[in-house]
């Protein structure tokens, strides 16, 4: 098994043990956030922000910090992160302007921007010459995984936790019933903001394991799979947490063992868990 | 007696909406009101006649008004956020699907605006299970909120805005898709609010019954305000000004067996109460 040979030898577990640190550390991330993704039906700009992303991976790779982070740079790592972040963030932000002022629909601002952000990422990348595959960038790279990410990976999701369990009361009271939380003074603003925000730091951190186009699976599998099984809050968080894991943790023992890219991998078993989770569904019989 | 809502002189125009034609639009004109602590007033008038416009001005949504409000002595907007005001809309806002006991919905009445760290005290734990009581959802307070039939998901909306213990209810069109029996179960509800919590309601609906049934005072709204006796002075002819059509033909014969209270044809007169007296309102379908 591949597997065990990776983390039995010293010399190739210290380049696989960040991965699976960085994998729990997603889980972790993703698998609260989704729950409210799949509620609030949000995976659509999920995909949008996630694909903004290879958009601040060719700005990240035009000023150089792609090759310094490939090359070992902790700094440099940081700083990719913060661009791509930051690009994404923007992208966001043009998709809530396109649509509050009227210039396109929801849907179509998010079209607009997935496709227009991703076009700038391959013309970005061409014109710094990075020697990063565009593949690892969409699909994943585990080899490109290191103890920074790992670091990134831990202090975004213990973040974005703690940000969830301060901002708890007003983020669902406004989720579940929008109208009534703005007449009691909750700003829709700040709120879709923080929700951005949030998307954003998660779909980043996604993004290095996962790929940029993988990673919004990251942001909608967990959450869908939880609420097939539960319709009680709290179990419906722990399964959420207890299928990105396994999610996460499966898909990367497939990668090991097939060689297949990670971000495939890991949303591969999450569809598998998440057909097995409508099967209880599907034989139920409905009422006559 | 305070007033425990005041209108003074107040119109409203809502703006034209950026790059359409068309002139802003005269919602509210020149309106006066004062609604008594403890009273139950009736808004009635047809779609448009600016009925929601009233309750978000009452609640500090719109910007822009002229004249002055008050809500227990405060600017709506900071009575709100006191939560001093608590608000029912219409049953269509809140997400269903989501995964809440009717109890989570219930406490999140309460726990809006309380710190992270804070968790309900003895007190606010007793109006919860008072709220639910108060409108007969004590039994179902562990259902699934997506469970509820119309009627018993109005009562537990109720039961959320009073978890916070406020001064003023409103409500707006309470019993759309509600059948008779819950109509009746609200009227019951609204003598309840009144007797035990000294509540203050304004329910505006486009329903004569629902606010005939329920209210000391009725306030007849299509842009301009004119008070009338509940219901004894909701006169066909009456109510075909309203609502600018021959009322008969859009409510059919009307039955109501009431309390009225308190009858008042100017907001300046008869603001005490009235021993409740049961009548009934007639109109009778003119032949064509």
């Amino acid at each position: 098994m591949n597997t065990l040979r990776y983390f039995m030898d010293p010399n190739l577990a210290a380049g696989y043990w960040p991965v699976v640190v960085t994998g729990l550390a997603v889980a972790m991330l993703c698998a609260l956030l989704s729950v409210l993704v799949v509620l609030k039906r949000l995976a659509f700009i999920g995909q949008g922000i996630s694909h903004a992303g290879f958009g601040g991976m060719g700005l990240a790779a035009v000023m150089g910090l792609v090759t310094a982070a490939a090359a070992g740079s902790a700094s440099a790592s940081v700083g990719q992160f913060l661009v791509v972040l930051g690009f994404c963030l923007l992208s966001a932000l043009l998709i809530g302007f396109l649509s509050e002022r009227g210039q396109a629909e929801a849907d179509t601002a998010i079209g607009i921007v997935l496709v227009g952000t991703m076009a700038a990422g391959i013309v970005l990348m061409r014109t710094a010459r990075s020697r990063a595959s565009v593949e690892s960038f969409l699909f994943g790279d585990i080899l490109a995984v290191t103890w920074t990410d790992a670091a990134i990976g831990w202090t975004v999701a213990v973040g974005v936790l703690l940000a969830l369990w301060l901002t708890r009361r007003a983020l669902l009271f406004w989720s579940f019933d929008p109208v009534v939380a703005r007449a009691l003074g909750v700003s829709d603003r700040r709120m879709n903001l923080l929700l951005m925000f949030l998307l954003g730091l998660a779909t980043v951190t996604a993004m290095r394991l996962a790929g940029a186009v993988l990673a919004t699976a990251m942001l909608v599998l967990p959450g869908a799979i939880a609420l097939r099984l539960s319709r009680r809050w709290l179990p419906v968080l722990w399964l959420a947490a207890a299928s990105a894991v396994v999610g996460i943790l499966g898909g990367l023992l497939v990668s090991f063992e097939l060689n297949w890219p990670p971000g495939a991998a890991i949303v591969s078993v999450l569809c598998v868990l998440f057909g097995v989770a409508c099967v209880p569904n599907l034989t139920r019989r409905v009422p006559a | 007696m305070i007033n425990a809502i005041e209108f003074n002189n107040v119109s409203y125009t809502y703006p034209r909406p950026a790059g359409e034609g068309g002139p802003a639009r005269l919602a509210l004109d020149r309106i006066t009101l004062a609604v008594p602590e403890g009273q139950r007033v009736g808004v009635l008038g047809p779609n448009g006649g600016g009925k929601s416009t009233l309750l978000k001005l009452t609640l500090g949504m719109l910007p822009g008004h002229t004249g002055e409000i008050r809500v227990m002595g405060l600017p709506p907007r900071e009575a709100a956020q006191r939560r001093l005001i608590g608000y029912v809309p219409q049953r269509s806002t809140a997400e269903l699907k989501f995964p809440f006991t009717v109890r989570q919905v219930v406490e999140m009445g309460a726990t809006l605006g309380l710190p992270a760290w804070k968790s309900l005290s003895r007190e606010q734990r007793g109006n919860i299970d008072r709220a639910l009581t108060l409108v007969g959802a004590s039994e179902i307070a562990g259902s699934h909120i997506g469970s509820l039939s119309g009627g018993q998901l109005q009562r537990v909306l109720i039961a959320r805005a009073l978890a916070c213990a406020p001064k003023v209810l409103l409500l707006d069109e309470p019993t759309v898709g509600i059948d008779a029996v819950g109509q009746q179960q609200f009227a019951d509800l609204l003598r309840h609010l009144h007797d035990d919590l000294k509540l203050t309601v304004m329910v505006v609906s486009h329903d004569i019954r629902t606010v005939a049934a329920g209210c000391d005072r009725v306030a007849c709204l299509s842009r301009t305000l004119h008070f009338h006796a509940a219901p004894q002075g909701l006169t066909p002819a009456v109510l075909a000004e309203v609502f600018r059509h021959d009322v008969a033909a859009i409510f059919g014969d009307i039955h109501v067996d009431a309390h009225a209270a308190s009858a008042c044809s100017d907001p300046s007169h008869h603001h005490g109460a009235v021993a409740p007296t049961p009548v009934s309102i007639r109109v009778e379908k003119t032949p064509r």
